[in-house]
């Protein structure tokens, strides 16, 4: 156990483990003896590992859903629910700024200077780039572009879906985070038929 | 026989050295009548469209139509350039066949005769023959990875590329389907008794065209992955697209409550963080060497001496007795006018007070150091007074507001409080 010391630390504190984030934690937790042990270690915490349906990034769960639990994962599950619109609203502004044929997965990357020329010459994008900074999951009170760029990807950092490999350098790669919030979307999707689909029409194939 | 023969060859080495030069000369108007789809005429002489045309390199489709590249010249240069969106695969193994099986016959028939040069003849056009087959696959597989390692860059959209994946897909049953043709006993039986027909048709062919099938398969096991990604990012895409239009749509929308669901779906079990806290131990004597190397690495504490700052700050660099003199009455004086006010209780103006006391200040010093005064005082008895300015602007013109007379007077003590 005392080789995932810095694992169950960064487990412990909330963060994401995808093979973005720890290429070397991530194979370790791919493991099914090294689950069992982190597990049994996580017992008295009352916490145990999950995963999202295609293993491809961890985080940690309750073990037991005592009261105290219930009550965090309702406040946590409010906030994901209110940062849906503004998370998907900036994947699909980036997919159009940086003219990208798919979606934004894990292990892309993204050059904040290339986003920024791009938005700075289109009307359209800079609006809906000013629109979605404000909105109350970035809170940007500044009314400059490149502030605004700045926070977003700042929050998207802090809150996991993105990685900033140098610290001086402005260029971030997407976690494997984003492979659950879709997964969020799906579930949520299914449970409550919503009206959204993902597989394109007959017409469009053709 | 032969000298005609070789009157043909030499006929068609010069016409075909003249026509291949065609292509050299004009190459780049050529070249970019191949990307336009059609010829610039313009870009040509007469003459030269006569030879291009003549030398089946140019033609017209039909009358309303400009000159295009015959589709075999557009074909080479596709394949020369390896541009995958005009690159043909041709996949018909059967006529290849056809011409190997005619080609033995005329082989065998021309030995049973014992004519020698002619049967060294067909034996070479058979050659030719195996080796188009082979080359056929080698070409189409060739332009497969090549499509496949370029993850289908040449076309923009993901749309696209899934079609251009399954159009390679479906080139690619027709070349297995090709092979499936091949009977092999039947090739053994065409080479049988005879040493070249067997090197030829049996280990040559046969080597060759079994490293193609499995090259075969192996590109279809990629492009029906790399179709399962594509598929993937493209229900990603959707999926992203559709719902946030739906959560645009309806703003209050709110999902049933997850987390208190007797069986919790596993994606909302998101525990609340615990962060590690450490302090320092003493208890364990082994560390105490490594903890007092720390503590002597900790930067060293060095009070800054604050030089005196009550009230105006200035006097305190004015080192002259004289001045130094005159600036303590000063602060004596007001001192004595924040007693004053105190005791009165009420309004005081600074100006009046100045007057009354007949005191010798400057006005403008005067009110200086009352504001001075106040601003030095701690907090709490700041509280205590009120002051008021008696400003105007400078002029009508200007904003700038000039303070004319200041007042005091003690706040309420529940007010203070």
């Amino acid at each position: 156990m005392l080789q995932h010391g810095p694992l169950l630390e960064r487990l412990l504190a909330g963060d994401f483990i995808c093979q973005v984030t720890d290429e070397d934690a991530f194979r370790h937790l791919s493991n099914e003896q090294t689950q069992q042990d982190i597990n049994h270690y996580l017992r008295p915490l009352n916490r145990r590992l999950v995963s999202n349906d295609d293993n491809t990034v961890f985080f940690l769960g309750y073990f037991e859903l005592n009261k105290a639990a219930r009550e965090q994962l309702s406040s946590q599950f409010s906030l994901t629910v209110q940062s849906l619109l503004p998370l998907l609203e900036w994947l699909q502004l980036v997919q159009e700024t940086l003219g990208r044929d798919s979606a934004l997965t894990a292990g892309d990357t993204i050059k904040l200077q290339e986003f920024v020329l791009r938005t700075e010459d289109n009307q359209s994008l800079r609006h809906r780039l000013n629109q979605l900074a404000s909105d109350r999951f970035f809170n940007s009170q500044s009314e400059q572009l490149d502030n605004q760029v700045k926070l977003i990807f700042r929050r998207l950092k802090e809150h996991g879906y993105l990685l900033q490999p140098h610290h001086d350098r402005q260029y971030y790669v997407v976690t494997g985070k984003i492979d659950y919030l879709i997964d969020v979307i799906r579930f949520i999707r299914d449970e409550e038929h919503l009206p959204v689909d993902d597989t394109p029409s007959q017409e469009a194939l053709l | 026989m032969a000298p005609t023969d070789s009157g043909i060859a030499s006929n068609l080495l010069n016409i075909g050295a003249e026509r291949l030069a065609l292509l050299g000369k004009h190459h780049k108007a050529l070249m970019q009548g191949y990307l336009d789809g059609f010829i610039d005429e313009t870009a040509f002489s007469e003459g030269a469209l006569k030879k291009l045309i003549a030398a089946r390199i140019l033609w017209r489709p039909d009358e309303q139509h400009p000159l295009a590249l015959r589709p075999l010249v557009s074909e080479l240069i596709a394949s020369m350039v390896a541009d995958e969106n005009r690159r043909q695969i041709n996949a018909d193994v059967a006529e290849k066949l056809e011409q190997i099986r005619n080609r033995v016959q005329a082989y065998r028939d021309a030995q049973f005769k014992g004519d020698y040069s002619v049967a060294e003849l067909q034996l070479q056009r058979l050659t030719e023959h195996v080796h188009d087959l082979s080359g056929q696959f080698e070409e189409a597989i060739d332009s497969l990875w090549h499509r496949l390692n370029s993850d289908f860059g040449f076309v923009a959209s993901l749309d696209d590329k899934i079609r251009e994946n399954e159009r390679a897909q479906k080139q690619l049953r027709r070349l297995l389907d090709g092979l499936d043709l091949l009977d092999f006993n039947e090739l053994i039986e065409l080479s049988e008794g005879n040493n070249h027909l067997r090197k030829l048709l049996v280990s040559q062919l046969q080597n060759q065209l079994s490293s193609h099938h499995s090259s075969l398969l192996e590109v279809q096991k990629r492009l029906v992955e790399l179709l399962a990604k594509f598929r993937q990012q493209q229900a990603r895409s959707m999926l992203i697209a559709n719902m946030a239009a739906f959560l645009r749509q309806h703003p209050t929308y709110q999902p049933a409550d997850y987390p208190n669901r007797s069986e919790l779906p596993k994606l909302f079990n998101q525990a609340a963080s615990i962060v590690p806290q450490a302090a320092i131990a003493l208890d364990n004597a082994s560390d105490r060497q490594s903890l007092a190397e720390l503590v002597r690495a900790l930067p060293r504490y060095q009070p800054v001496k604050l030089l005196d700052t009550e009230s105006a700050s200035f006097s305190s660099v004015m080192v002259d007795d004289e001045i130094a003199a005159r600036q303590q009455a000063l602060k004596t004086d007001v001192e004595n006018f924040y007693l004053r006010v105190i005791d009165q209780g009420g309004k005081l103006s600074a100006l009046e007070y100045l007057e009354q006391q007949a005191l010798e200040w400057d006005s403008e010093i005067w009110l200086y150091q009352i504001i001075a005064e106040y601003q030095a005082l701690p907090q709490d008895e700041k509280q205590m007074f009120a002051i008021v300015r008696d400003e105007a602007p400078a002029s009508s013109m200007n904003q700038l507001l000039l303070i004319r007379d200041i007042s005091l007077h003690l706040k309420a003590q529940g007010q203070a409080a």
